[in-house]
């Protein structure tokens, strides 16, 4: 087991890397998974980026007890060997599941409006090889590419500019018009594209500056916040209570209001320039996947990339009814807020063995 | 000695240059080997002469040694100031065949005093060189107009003129293990970062190339990823450029005979920066500096955009303006990927033409080429007239970028783009884009991040990146250089 990691990330890195994960594909869907609020849903991710406050704060207090070790190393020193590598293990399907989950959201709203008379199965295998290509610069080629996807995609804040032209601002009143069921719905659902913040207990040994991780984390969590926040207060402004239930990608609905003289469609532009933030989430959590891998067995090998890679391939072309997938995909989201409160679990644990762990 | 002398009557000179030199058991068989050596190079020239020390045998290069320079600095001396040629000349063993070889191939002229069976080597080198000229390659309007040559010393010179410094350091290395190519690095010595320095001399020694006749072939030898098609050090032939790096803190590689000068580390974006930058004003020079790296990134868009537009999304564009486009198209049977490479082939095809044709011929290739493929191509049904102009104006933004490498990995990254959108449409192109960035962020220019300064080693770097500050706001080195002085 390596016990050190060769420091890389800079805190600027630490704070796009959080920022980039967190946009990733959930925010095209997020108005409709917080539809249950209905036009209540606009202030939701000032909420959503409190709590990723609060639950960030035990993972770094977990990871600067193990400054040179990730989770999947953590794992092992606090749970043992065995139990500690079937957890590990476990972490690994999860990651895999997610970057299927991505990649096929991705592709599906690809194939339905970019490509709608083609199979998806030669662009996969380009978008695979590219992801490998990415992943193989390690954490840090990750880390450069989730800042420059921030910059290149950034712009797109512009194209909300006609819908709010269009919107109505009364949407947004009466403020806190929800039920507490409708609340815990929204909440449920939403949090899921809140999600991505979790992985720095799987980088955080390679951050050169482990003591401002926790600010810089929190930028990006807020950056992220801003823009969810953006996103769906222009949703609420542009779209009635029906439509935010029901239309699938909101934002890229959201670019349609946008008129130019030479450009009709500028959705279009806008869901292929998505291709980087998804790019920049995969990558992270195929990382994370690999690095587990690596810590199952043969640490120094470069085949658990592949093997992952070819695991989703398969899982992406293989015939499974859609309700199937959205199940495995669902139960895989909420294992997810597990993941949320794992830390402070270790964090009892090392309380407990803090003798053992030190010896 | 009578098994040397069998030795050379009867052996090929390819044979003898093997010969170990211990069979050369005097001085006077070292010349008859020279002699033996030179068999077949009508321009190494053997003179006797009677002096007032005896015979004395001049062995030269005619080729590399004027006649002028021949009587100055060895036929007078010889015949009046003998004392003067000792004094000058450096002593080389008779047993040294190969350094006495290599030495009249460098221009030197040997002398060999019979009666006292001693090899003297004196510098004569005086091949012709050519003029300082204007730069034809980086021209600017404004600046100094001078560029270097093929000599090195008039390079170094160049160099040394405008940084008067005792700090600029020049050291010498051989490339190949029979001392045939000649390495000069500059650097300014408080201000280079000795680590980079090192890692470029560490590369150095491990090539050991068979030929070596420009500094392009060098950087390919030493470059960090040479499989990339993107140049990660910068070259130029401008002096003032050269200098200019130099005062950042980088490294410069010079070699004889060769015009253009290696500059290292260097990034991506500083391939789209001019030294007239600095000598315009800054607003106009961050206008400059805006069109053309924008335009690498239009360059490579413009014409797979078409073919996007066109195959797989015609709702992007507004009816009226698709049906210009269709209309323009209404001859043309190709689809249009197709449509789009065959324009982009014969545009390669006549830029190839023209550059290697005579300046005048190459103009009317140009003018021809125009009209055939602006007017006939266009008549004649095989392409539209809206790409013409999306293809022209594709060419010219691929010409904007002042090192000319650069502009020929845009145009081969666009035919990456081209494909890309031929095959999956906008989708396509933005996944030959994320491998563009991906790629771009991975090669490394002597270790250093290539996509510095937009992945920023300072901050202070964004003060002289796409927008150009300022001279007041300059004061720092650039980041990349890892100067020991920011």
């Amino acid at each position: 087991m390596r016990s050190t990691q060769k420091k890389v990330l800079t805190k600027v890195h630490v704070l796009f890397l959080v920022q980039s994960c967190l946009i990733g594909t959930g925010i095209l869907q997020l108005p409709q998974k917080l539809s249950s609020m209905g036009y209540s849903q606009a202030f939701m991710p000032i909420l959503f980026s409190i709590i990723a406050t609060i639950t960030l704060w035990p993972m770094i207090l977990l990871n600067s007890k193990f400054p040179t070790n990730n989770l999947f190393q953590i794992n092992e020193i606090l749970l043992g060997k065995i139990i500690g590598k079937f957890f590990n293990f476990l972490l690994v399907l999860l990651f895999t599941i997610i970057c299927i989950d991505s990649i096929s959201s991705y592709m599906l709203l690809i194939q339905s409006t970019a490509l709608p008379e083609q199979t998806i199965t030669l662009p996969v295998i380009c978008f695979l090889a590219l992801l490998v290509y990415l992943v193989r610069g390690g954490i840090f080629a990750i880390a450069r590419f989730s800042i420059l996807t921030f910059f290149i995609t950034i712009p797109m804040v512009l194209f909300t500019k006609w819908a709010i032209q269009k919107g109505e601002f009364s949407h947004f009143f009466p403020l806190f018009n929800f039920t507490f069921q409708e609340f815990y719905e929204a909440t449920k659902n939403g949090y899921l594209s809140f999600l991505g913040y979790e992985l720095i207990l799987f980088y955080y040994p390679f951050i050169i500056q482990q003591k401002s991780a926790f600010k810089y984390a929190t930028i990006g969590i807020w950056i992220s916040g801003v823009l969810m926040l953006i996103t769906t207060g222009v949703s609420v402004m542009y779209f009635s209570e029906w439509q935010l239930s029901n239309i699938e990608f909101a934002v890229l609905n959201i670019f349609k209001a946008g008129e130019y003289s030479f450009i009709e469609r500028i959705d279009i532009i806008g869901m292929t320039l998505w291709i980087f933030l998804v790019y920049s989430t995969v990558a992270l959590y195929l990382w994370a996947a690999n690095e587990g891998f690596k810590s199952l067995i043969l640490a120094k090998s470069q085949i658990h990339l592949y093997i992952l890679v070819i695991a989703i391939f398969i899982a992406l072309i293989i015939p499974l009814s859609q309700h199937l997938k959205e199940k495995i995909f669902t139960i895989n989201n909420y294992v997810f807020y597990l993941l949320l409160l794992w830390p402070i679990f270790l964090s009892i644990i090392y309380f407990f063995r803090k003798k053992q762990v030190q010896q | 000695m009578i098994f040397v002398k069998i030795i050379i009557r009867t052996s090929s000179a390819k044979w003898l240059k093997k010969i170990n030199t211990k069979y050369s058991p005097n001085a006077q068989y070292t010349l008859q080997l020279l002699h033996l050596l030179s068999d077949n190079s009508n321009d190494i020239i053997f003179q006797k002469k009677q002096t007032s020390e005896g015979f004395v045998t001049i062995i030269y290069s005619s080729s590399l040694v004027e006649k002028m320079t021949l009587q100055a600095v060895v036929l007078v001396p010889l015949s009046h100031s003998i004392y003067q040629i000792y004094q000058t000349a450096e002593p080389i063993h008779f047993k040294q065949i190969a350094a006495l070889e290599q030495k009249i191939n460098a221009g030197n002229t040997i002398l060999y005093f019979h009666e006292t069976q001693q090899y003297l080597a004196l510098d004569t080198y005086s091949a012709p060189i050519r003029a300082i000229t204007n730069t034809e390659i980086e021209s600017t309007v404004i600046g100094p107009q001078d560029s270097f040559t093929e000599s090195l010393e008039t390079n170094i010179s160049l160099i040394r003129r405008r940084i008067r410094s005792h700090l600029l350091k020049n050291e010498s290395m051989y490339l190949s293990s029979n001392k045939q190519y000649q390495v000069s690095i500059m650097y300014i010595d408080n201000i280079v970062n000795k680590k980079l320095l090192r890692k470029l001399k560490k590369r150095l020694q491990h090539v050991n190339p068979t030929s070596l006749l420009d500094t392009a072939m060098l950087k390919q030898l030493i470059e960090d990823n040479p499989f990339s098609p993107f140049p990660q050090y910068y070259m130029s032939v401008r002096p003032d450029t050269i200098a200019h790096y130099l005062l950042d803190g980088r490294i410069a590689l010079l070699i004889n005979n060769s015009q253009t000068v290696i500059v290292c580390p260097t990034s991506f974006f500083e391939m789209f920066t001019s030294i007239e930058d600095y000598y315009n004003r800054w607003t106009t020079a961050t206008l400059l500096r805006s069109l053309r790296f924008f335009g690498f990134f239009l360059t490579i868009m413009i014409t797979p955009t078409y073919i996007s537009a066109l195959t797989f999304h015609p709702d992007l564009l507004p009816y009226e303006l698709l049906l210009n486009l269709q209309e323009s198209r209404s001859k043309v049977p190709f689809p249009p990927l197709f449509e789009v490479l065959f324009i982009e082939l014969i545009i390669e095809v006549l830029r190839e033409a023209g550059s290697r044709m005579p300046a005048k011929v190459g103009q009317t290739i140009g003018i021809v080429g125009g009209i055939v493929i602006g007017t006939a191509a266009v008549e004649a049904g095989l392409i539209s007239n809206i790409l013409i102009v999306l293809v022209a104006t594709s060419a010219l933004l691929s010409f904007l970028p002042p090192t000319f490498i650069m502009s020929n990995t845009s145009r081969l990254v666009r035919y990456f783009f081209i494909i890309a959108a031929g095959c999956f449409g906008l989708f396509g192109q933005m996944l030959v884009f994320v491998w563009l960035f991906i790629h771009l962020l991975r090669i490394r220019s002597l270790g250093e991040p290539y996509m510095a300064p937009f992945i920023p080693r300072k901050w202070t770097d964004l003060l002289n990146s796409v927008i150009r500050f300022p001279m007041a706001f300059l004061k720092h080195r650039m980041g990349i250089s890892k100067s020991q002085k920011s």
